[in-house]
Parts: C-alpha cells; structure tokens; sequence
C-alpha cells in the first residue's frame, strides 16, 4: 500500500512551518507501515494530479503571491479543479485556501481572481486576525475540536450551500462575523489555522489518511497509535485559549 | 536644552536609579516615562555623540559585543546598550544615563544594538556614524510580519539619516537591496567561495525571489539559508563585490574558529572568540564597522579574539559537566545552532526551552521549519533531549517527529530542578532556549554557579 503526496507550490507557500503537515502525514503512515509517496511541485513546474492521493497547499507571503498567480492559471488551476471534483483529497491553508475560491478583494477594491475550485471569497481587511485559535470540526470531518494559531488579513465568506469545517470556539475563523472556520467540500479541507496544524491535530490528520486510503484502497480504519505527546501538546493548548 | 528636556533627564535618571536599588531590571521603563515628557528626547541627546548602530535579524548583540570590545581596548570614551534593551525607550535610557543632567554628552561614542522594527524611529534621531544591517530572515512573523517588511521598515529607517556610512552583507540579497535605492555609501561584508561551508539548496529560502523582478536566484554557492553568491537571471541584480571578505575558513573549533579576513586588501588571520558560522559573519561585519568607525584593522582583530558573548549567545557555564547556552529564536538562527552541535565529538545532554511570550513571538510555528531532523543525525552521542517552556508538549512533538525515539525525551519544568540535575551530572549540557526562557533560565544557574544578571 501506497500514497502518494503532493506538496504543491512548497517554494513560495511554506511560510509558517507549513510542511510540518507534510511531515506529520508520511510518519503517520510510515508509523504504520503504509508507504508514502512525497512529490514537491514547484512554481514553473508541472505534473498530472489524476495519480494522486493527497494534495497539501500552504501559505504564502504577499510578495510572491503575482508569481504564484500567473502561475496557476498556466494550467494548474483546471488540474486542481479536476482532481477536488474527482475526491482527491486536498489540505489548503491560508493562502493555499484562499486560492481555492473565486477571488480576494483588497480592502481599497483591486480584485483578483483565483480559481474558483470552491464557492467562497476572500475580502481584505485592515486589521489583521491573529492569535491562538480553536474550532470544532462537524461530524462528517470527524467532529474533532482543533487548537491552531490563525494570521490573516483576509475575510472569506462561503457561497450558499457550501460547508464549512467547523465552527469557532475561541478566535475569529473564516470572518470573525459568522463563526464558521474554513471549508470542506468534496475532499477537500480549507483552513486558516496555519503552519503545523497536523501534528497536534492528529484526529484531522489520520482523517484526512484516511480518506485517501478509502478512495484508494477501500479500506475503512487505521491502526490506532499512541498519541500522548500529542493529545498532551493538543490539551495544553486547548485549556489556555479561552 | 529646553526645560522639558531637563525634566524629562532628571526623571529618567532618577527611576533608572531607583529600579537599580530595588535590583529590578528596569532598562525600558525610565526611557519610556521620559519620552513621554520630550518626545524628540533621544535626537537632542545623540548630537554630539559618534554612534555605530547595529540592526538585523541574527547577530545584533553578538556583533554590538565585538565593536564594543575594539572600544574597550582602544580606551574610548564610549557606552552601550548592553543589556539587550534595544527599543527606542531602552536605548534612550543609556543615552540619559550617559549625559549631564542639562544634556551634555559624558562620552565620546555609543555602540547602539536596534531592534529592526524599532529603528524607523531610532536611527533618523540618532543618525549614527556607522550603520551595520547584519542580515534578514524570516522572524516572529506574528509581531514583525513578512521579511519585506522588516525591509521596508530599515529602508526608511535609513532614508532618514543620508549621512550614515552602511555596513550591509553582501551575501544577504535582502539585506544588499538597501543599497539599491539609498544615497548613502556602503561599505560591503560577506563570506567567499572558498570559505563557505557550500551547503546545498534548502528546501526553506527565506529569498527564493529576486526582489526587483521576481524571477528565481541562481547560486554558485550558499553559506547558509539564503546567504551566498545569488544572482537574478533575468534583471541582474546580484551580489556586491566584498570590501571585508572571509576568504578562508582554517579551524572551526567548539570554542572558536580562525579564518583569513580580507579587510581591503590586507589578509589577516583572524580568530573568533566563538564558534559556528554565524559568528564568523558577525566577525566580519564587526571588522567592518570597527574601522568604519576610525579605528585599526589591528583593532579589530585584537576584538574579535578576545570580546565577550552577550547573555545566552554561546555563554559557557561551569555547571555540571559544562554548560553551554545557545539562544534560538527564528528557524535560520535554530539550524545554525543545530548544525553546530554537530561537531561536538563526545555525548551530551539537549535542553530545549520553548516560550511563547510577545518577546519570543506569540506563534511557535516555526519550530516546525527548523531542520531539528538534523538531531537525529547525532545518533548516539545525543543523550538525551529534555523539553521545557511555556511550550514544552509542542517541542516534545516536534523533537519526536523529527525521529528522537520518545523514550529519549524528557519533560522538565521546574528550572529549579533542572539546574539541579544539570549540576549533577558529569555529560556536557547544550541548553537552547527562547528569549524570555533563556532569560529566566540564565538567572537560574548563576544563582548556583555565579555570573552577572541582566542588569547589571
């Protein structure tokens, strides 16, 4: 049994410990003896995404975002688009989530236009969201409350009809007006909880292999592993933000 | 000087005193109530003193220690903010400690560290002598948000005070960008081919980009994260002729290392009274402001051999089996540290302090973009890693998903009992804590084995 990775744009989009996720997924599988697969798709490259089983995006700073821009619309985003629809299973963050929705207005009007993979939006603000932050995933991600740290200027609004991860239990979310907290639509996982949010989350994080390995290989459970550094990392976190 | 001036003087003077009684640190606070009273306070008390500012991501204090040195020895009239206060109200407070009660300058020169997103306000009051920018990456994003910006902030830091003479690195192409659209003259540091350690391209740049076109940098070699040789394909923009260059690396010790400096023209065997890479850049922008600020090339040499490291940069202890304390802060910082431990020969004890107080970043993110992947490498000779912090569960995951076998992580809180253990012990002890840790845990062992606290 194999998976196989896709960390795409991991030379512009890993700016706050993002491929701690990457990590977090292949120990977990090689942990219990399924292997794993990490291919890194840099800006300028390009490659099917029909073959894969789990695509991560992270986030990025405002600097590279025009060369990231240009690039996905030389064919990445219909590939993206293609596999959300087909059930791969994605993890987007940040500005890898934003990405995923039709466009991010700046708070002075310039829009720009993403890909339109899921129904949302993204507007700028002028003050930034940032801190400790914790939501509870709904049930059908597998209703895990997660601890994470959020650090956007962007509100993102989801379309009608589509669903969000969870619900705000401490922070600001998507918005800071709705209390949603990111997106799940097909397979797909959008958050603004930045950087390392697996390893602490390892609910969501065998979730996420899960499903993959489901789609992949029809096979319905994973073996449990001892988890107590992580829960213990989990429950600190989660009893000091109030 | 104006009344509100004095006022102001005599205030800060007078709490500065008073916390010194009282044996509370108290470096920012006096500053802070006296530029309440006079705002422009810290420009009317810099005229007439010669000032060399350090700023930039890693190395501040370490470097602020080497030009320091070359002050001592040469008997200048000179002071520093030595203890880390590196605020616009820290270093006001030197400054009213270091003048008469109606202003007048009591010392020639000022050796001044700045923080990066402080020195918009400092450095145009100031307007220093000598400008060292010692390097940018990536740091505490929640508190000085991207890298550009900290950019943007020491561009018009600088736009303030023309005159200033820039010490940049040459080999940093975010540091080196200053230059582009700034009249001052520059003077150029950096590490040559020869002497780089040639590491391979990192999966993490924190400058992957040209900062002009945007386009992809390429290589001949890198010292380390993304300094090195850059040049853009596509508009040209690339690394500056050095005019203070390391050109050879000829022992890298534990303790030191001895390299060949370039100082226009005139080689030198240099050694650096610390070890590691890092500090053999800060050597060099050292040598570079040292005689930027008029002084010998001799004199920066003898420095360099002899200063003493800020708290926690490298400080040795005689605790237990010898203590080494190894402040981290920002992944670039971290991988150098680890990179570091891997020339240590014999088998040693890890202590890891993780805080996440506002001087250390509220977001530890970062941990995971450090390369602690790197321990795993040590294979036997680690003996041990024991965490500890306000953050000590998140480092204890980290640690075990960079491949340390749990039964090797230890959880130790009590910096009490941790002093404790490390005094009973023979094996050598690397402590790599946070800011605000290094601080609480510094205080910590010398209260068991002597040492000056951070005021003092």
């Amino acid at each position: 049994m194999k998976l196989k990775i896709c960390h795409m744009y991991n030379d512009v989009l890993n700016l706050y410990g993002d491929r701690g996720n990457v990590l977090c997924m292949q120990k977990r599988l090689a942990w219990r003896g399924i292997d794993c697969e990490v291919v890194r798709l840099p800006v300028g490259e390009f490659m099917s995404l029909a073959d894969c089983d789990i695509v991560f995006i992270g986030g990025g700073q405002d600097f590279e975002q025009e060369v990231l821009l240009s690039d996905l619309h030389r064919g990445k985003d219909s590939e993206i688009i293609a596999a959300v629809n087909d059930g791969v299973s994605f993890l987007t963050i940040c500005g890898g989530y934003q990405m995923m929705g039709n466009y991010y207005e700046t708070h002075d009007g310039v829009k720009c236009d993403f890909i339109g993979a899921v129904d949302l939006y993204t507007v700028g603000a002028k003050t930034r969201m940032i801190g400790n932050y914790k939501y509870k995933c709904s049930d059908s991600v597998g209703g895990s409350t997660v601890v994470g740290f959020e650090n956007h200027s962007g509100k993102t609004y989801l379309g009608a009809g589509v669903e969000p991860l969870g619900k705000v239990l401490a922070g600001f979310g998507n918005n800071g007006e709705d209390g949603t907290e990111g997106v799940h639509f097909k397979n797909l996982i959008g958050t603004y909880s930045h950087g390392p949010l697996l390893p602490k989350n390892p609910e969501l994080c065998d979730f996420i292999l899960l499903t993959a390995l489901e789609r992949r290989y029809g096979i319905g459970e994973l073996e449990k592993l001892n988890d107590s550094a992580e829960i213990a990392a989990h429950d600190a976190m989660c009893g000091r933000i109030q | 000087m104006s009344l509100r001036a004095i006022i102001a003087i005599i205030l800060c003077k007078a709490l500065k005193t008073f916390s010194l009684l009282v044996k509370r640190g108290g470096t920012a606070m006096p500053g802070r109530f006296a530029l309440a009273v006079c705002p422009d306070l810290l420009g009317r008390l810099a005229k007439g003193v010669k000032v060399v500012a350090i700023t930039g991501t890693n190395g501040k204090t370490t470097s602020a220690r080497m030009v320091e040195e070359a002050f001592m020895d040469e008997h200048k009239s000179y002071f520093a903010n030595r203890s880390g206060a590196n605020l616009i109200s820290g270093i006001t407070t030197e400054f009213v400690m270091n003048c008469t009660l109606t202003g007048k300058p009591t010392k020639e020169y000022a050796v001044i560290e700045c923080d990066e997103a402080a020195a918009v306000k400092v450095f145009p009051q100031l307007k220093p002598k000598v400008i060292v920018v010692t390097n940018l990456f990536r740091d505490q994003l929640d508190r000085y948000g991207e890298v550009t910006h900290t950019l943007d902030n020491i561009r018009t830091a600088v736009k303030g005070t023309p005159e200033s003479v820039l010490c940049l690195n040459a080999d940093c192409s975010l540091t080196s960008s200053l230059a582009l659209d700034l009249p001052n003259r520059v003077l150029w540091f950096g590490i040559e081919k020869g002497a780089s350690p040639s590491h391979e391209r990192s999966e993490l740049s924190d400058a992957s980009h040209c900062i002009r076109c945007k386009a992809e940098y390429e290589y001949d070699y890198i010292s380390y994260g993304h300094l090195g040789s850059f040049r853009c394909p596509k508009c040209g923009y690339a690394r500056h002729k050095t005019d203070f260059a390391v050109t050879d690396v000829v022992e890298q010790g534990i303790n030191s290392s001895t390299v060949v400096m370039d100082m226009n023209g005139d080689k030198r065997i240099v050694t650096v009274n610390l070890p590691a890479i890092y500090n053999i850049y800060n050597a060099v922008g050292a040598a570079c402001a040292i005689t930027a600020m008029g002084m010998s090339r001799d004199a920066a040499v003898t420095a360099l051999a002899s200063f003493t490291c800020g708290f926690g940069r490298m400080e040795q202890f005689a605790l237990g089996g010898g203590t080494k304390m190894m402040l981290v802060k920002n992944p670039a910082g971290c991988n150098q540290v680890i990179d570091f431990l891997q020339n240590i020969k014999e088998k040693f004890i890890l202590i890891i302090c993780l805080n996440d107080r506002s001087a250390d970043g509220t977001d530890i993110s970062w941990i995971w973009d450090a390369d602690f992947e790197g321990l795993s490498a040590l294979g036997g000779r680690l003996q041990k890693v024991v965490v500890s912090g306000d953050r000590a569960e998140d480092m204890a995951v980290r640690i075990k998903y960079a491949g340390i076998d749990e039964k090797f992580i230890e959880t130790e809180r009590n910096y009490t009992e941790m002093v404790e253990k490390i005094a009973s012990q023979s094996l050598p002890v690397f402590i790599m804590p946070t800011y605000t840790a290094m601080l609480e845990l510094r205080s910590e062992v010398i209260r068991k084995c002597g040492g000056k606290e951070f005021w003092e």
